[in-house]
């Protein structure tokens, strides 16, 4: 009987909703919390990537490019882990920009994508102008990527996973360098799920 | 002493089977007993160990971030080193590719790698022996030590 009304209780226990990340303004009786800006990119197949291929989808976005030899490798074996959890979500997505676009051409990454032995329409990887990769790294997604020619690959980034909910709010950022944090975000990909 | 008796059991029971096993056996003791005492085999063995040890560490900091701590490579996109037909049949390749790195196709295990793999140009001809001598003892590997001579000799003649 104490099992059985433990579990009802443990059960009726609502988890709290997880957090909204950023600067957050009032307009009117609306709160207006920070949103990932307008973006076009060219994945893995060519196809332009925007803020509508995620449009009522939920993503992890990521930086990273690959001739790095550093932290990028256990990203993508740390995302892969994500990838493969994934497979029966349709509504979830990952995003992963290449910080080094002049090397990491359309061809690369659809080579690099395949390699990898994962599918593009769940798994963009995209490339674009380098400003603008910079620019939505640092202003949207509080992320940092930076070319500096004194680190050992030629380039300075976070290793971070950001989660975005579908309305474009950042809901989560993860260390995507470490397997406990990214164990962490499998699991706010199922609480984002089913809020 | 419980063990004693059932040493001295056995050793019982193959005296009552046959007086030419045990001399054989008292030998086997004796001469096992002498290799293990001579300072040579012993050096050589913490010689290995404390390859292992550096191995080991040299290669988490300049190898398992692509090729995986367990060595199990990553898709086609980083060859695996647990079990690979290449490392097995291309040593001297491998200890060339970890300071010169590597360009262009690599058949691993039936697979086509082609992802250029840079060099290490810091790497001392110890820590490639070190690293050499952790990934080829790791895993189903039992190839023994890779001496500094070796590669010193391996590395005179690597291509550019």
């Amino acid at each position: 009987m104490l099992i059985v009304s433990l579990v009802v209780y443990s059960c009726a226990i609502k988890e709290k909703p997880l957090p909204i990340f950023g600067e957050r303004s009032v307009v009117g009786n609306d709160t207006v919390y920070h949103t990932i800006a307008h973006f076009e990119f060219l994945d893995q197949d060519s196809a332009l990537v925007t803020n509508d291929t995620f449009k009522d989808k939920i993503y992890v976005a990521d930086f990273f490019f690959t001739s790095c030899r550093t932290i990028c490798p256990i990203m993508k074996t740390q995302m892969k882990r994500v990838y493969d959890t994934l497979q029966n979500k349709p509504d979830v997505l990952i995003l992963s920009h290449t910080i080094d676009p002049e090397y990491d051409t359309v061809a690369l990454l659809h080579d690099f994508a395949e390699r990898l032995g994962v599918e593009s329409k769940k798994w963009h990887f995209v490339t674009g102008v380098k400003d603008s990769i910079y620019k939505i790294a640092q202003t949207s997604y509080f992320a940092t990527a930076m070319e500096d020619k004194t680190e050992p690959d030629g380039f300075i980034h976070s290793g971070a996973f950001l989660l975005i909910d579908k309305q474009g709010h950042i809901r989560g950022k993860y260390d995507g360098t470490k397997e406990d944090d990214v164990n962490r975000l499998i699991g706010d990909i199922e609480r984002l799920r089913s809020n | 002493m419980k063990s004693y008796s059932v040493l001295s059991q056995s050793i019982g029971f193959r005296l009552q089977a046959t007086p030419l096993k045990l001399l054989s056996f008292v030998f086997y003791l004796l001469s096992f007993s002498f290799f293990s005492c001579t300072t040579k085999e012993h050096k050589q063995a913490t010689k290995f160990d404390q390859y292992m040890v550096q191995g080991e560490v040299l290669y988490q900091t300049h190898c398992s971030n692509c090729h995986q701590k367990k060595g199990t490579g990553l898709g086609l996109l980083y060859p695996p080193l647990n079990k690979s037909d290449f490392m097995d049949n291309h040593f001297e390749e491998v200890i060339c590719l970890m300071k010169k790195g590597r360009e262009g196709e690599l058949i691993v295990n039936g697979k086509q790698f082609n992802k250029p793999m840079k060099g290490v140009a810091s790497l001392t001809e110890l820590e490639i022996a070190e690293i050499a001598t952790y990934i080829y003892n790791t895993w189903d590997h039992r190839k023994g030590i890779t001496e500094v001579k070796e590669v010193t000799t391996i590395l005179a003649k690597c291509p550019d």
